[in-house]
């Protein structure tokens, strides 16, 4: 298939189980919101998706892109197909770059492009994570909301079909995050998101698709409410905002988690039915 | 507990971050620092516990001027769990980080060892002593440097964004820390973009990047719609629906 396919992937470090007979299909457009608790196995989950795992360790299952094996993709094909933005921002920083600009240029030097096709990448992916005003600053004196929007933007710039993103709104303030947000949402419909969150307030902002990982199994697949509010997404990763909000202030009693309002607008829609039921 | 009096501090080249900034945070008390990334928020417990040092002002934790104290002096008062935790852990074993300290403080090694124990327990990591910290997961390498910080109990604790990426189950755990160590009479900064969080433990709020910064009380500070906008942060979602119950009908 066109698309990144894991099929019946199980992976442990060691004797530690991580990942367990996980199977699922990422295909262009997608907008996809894997969630789990710490520990659930998203991080190893996401280097599978991106080609960093299997590393050369024993797994079962497969994963291949467009039909073949990541280990059979060169890095320069892979690093175009797909790029991982993972938690720790400053562990994706090359360590040669003086400048944020350079960073940003880094990957697109390694695929050997001509100059001035480097030169507009550098200055789209700086724009559209507002670096501009950034470019001349060292990567490592930035602060860790501006790092995590320099290693999206080093992603961003060599294009990648796929984009796979381990938690990276954490780090940002709600400006930086809805900006975030609105340049994924942004991108051509034919590159594919996957967003790896234990944060049920972030995929809901983001995602067409959820799935949760418990385990290291998929336990639940299907839309936000689906997702969201399943029994076990409420016990390890907690209620979204809204639905937390609603029970901590004593609202909509009578409704199990799975019926309790996700966002704002649903939840003035249930005010005002109770208000006119009453009428 | 804590003091910072008139401090003002600016990177080289830099227009000033901090201009004549004062504040104070008693025992039992947690003050969240809010502001938009670059704002200064780690650069603020940076120059708390003397990784920086002010451009002028004073800063007195538990008493003493920390302008004063060698680096090591003001760790034993002041506590710092930074926003990545890979940051501070360099030991061979969670045991032997959490370790680091009390024996570097010249502690009992019975007292230490006791301690060790407790502060593992505390952070959920009974059965991780012995394992590297960086083959931890995220959730328990936050929690090794946290009890890193703990087993030392510094008077000051200063948490960088200690909720972020933790599920129900580890947010619980922490949640629960910082009751006992408010509850301990220790002072707690918390850095945070989570404004839920923020209600639910800070019982003040220092918004930076919003005109001069005070101090205010955590629930006049979400009150002030004009103020939280100016912070860039959200409204936490239950004030959010308090707002429309208030409205309604």
């Amino acid at each position: 298939m066109a698309g990144i396919a894991v099929s019946h992937l199980t992976f442990a470090f060691g004797d530690k189980p991580v990942l367990d007979n996980v199977s699922l299909e990422i295909r262009a457009g997608a907008r996809l919101a894997i969630l789990g608790g710490n520990g659930s196995g998203k991080t190893t989950l996401a280097h599978f998706l991106a080609g960093w795992l299997p590393d050369g360790r024993p797994h079962q299952g497969t994963v291949t892109c467009d039909g073949r094996p990541w280990t059979e993709w060169s890095l320069a094909e892979r690093a175009c197909a797909v790029q991982l933005v993972g938690q720790v921002p400053v562990r994706h920083l090359s360590g040669r770059a003086f400048t944020v600009r350079e960073e940003v240029a880094f990957g697109p030097e390694n695929l050997n492009l001509p100059i001035s096709e480097i030169q507009a990448r550098t200055e789209r992916a700086l724009a559209q994570c507002r670096l501009e005003q950034l470019a001349e600053r060292d990567p490592f004196t930035l602060s860790g909301g501006e790092q995590q929007r320099l290693v999206i933007a080093a992603a961003l710039a060599l294009e990648p079909r796929f984009l796979v993103l381990d938690e990276p709104l954490t780090n940002l303030d709600p400006e930086a995050r809805e900006h975030v947000l609105a340049l994924l949402l942004s991108l051509p419909r034919d590159r594919a998101v996957v967003l790896l969150e234990t944060s049920p307030d972030a995929a809901l902002a983001f995602a067409e698709d959820f799935m949760l990982l418990d385990g290291g199994r998929i336990t639940a697949h299907g839309s936000a409410r689906d997702v969201l509010l399943h029994g076990c997404a409420v016990r390890t990763l907690g209620l979204p905002s809204i639905p937390r909000a609603c029970r901590e202030l004593g609202l909509f009693g009578e409704l199990a988690d799975s019926e309790l309002p996700l966002s704002l607008d649903e939840a003035k829609e249930l005010i005002k039915g109770a208000a006119d039921a009453r009428r | 507990m804590l003091v910072v009096e008139e401090i003002s501090f600016a990177y080289p080249g830099s227009p000033p971050l901090f201009d004549h900034l004062s504040l104070k945070a008693g025992a039992g008390e947690i003050i969240a620092v809010v502001g938009r990334n670059g704002a200064g928020k780690s650069t603020f417990l940076r120059l708390l516990n003397g990784l920086l040092r002010p451009d002028r002002g004073a800063i007195f934790a538990a008493g003493t001027p920390t302008a004063k104290l060698k680096i090591n002096e003001i760790a034993a008062l002041v506590g710092t769990l930074f926003q990545t935790p890979e940051q501070q852990l360099f030991a061979g074993t969670a045991q032997e980080e959490v370790r680091f300290g009390p024996l570097q403080f010249g502690l009992d090694k019975d007292v230490a060892e006791r301690r060790v124990e407790a502060a593992l327990r505390r952070c959920g990591l009974e059965g991780s002593g012995s394992v590297h910290p960086l083959d931890l997961g995220y959730a328990e390498r936050r929690f090794v440097a946290l009890a890193s910080v703990l087993v030392n109990q510094p008077r000051i604790l200063l948490l960088d964004e200690p909720q972020r990426g933790l599920d129900r189950i580890w947010l619980g755990r922490l949640e629960t820390i910082i009751r006992e160590e408010r509850e301990a009479g220790r002072a707690i900064i918390l850095v945070c973009h989570d404004m839920d969080f923020v209600l639910r433990n800070a019982s003040a709020v220092l918004a930076l990047g919003a005109g001069h910064p005070r101090l205010m009380e955590t629930g006049a500070f979400f009150r002030d719609r004009d103020l939280v906008a100016q912070a860039s942060v959200t409204m936490p979602a239950r004030l959010q629906l308090e707002a429309l119950l208030a409205d309604r009908p």
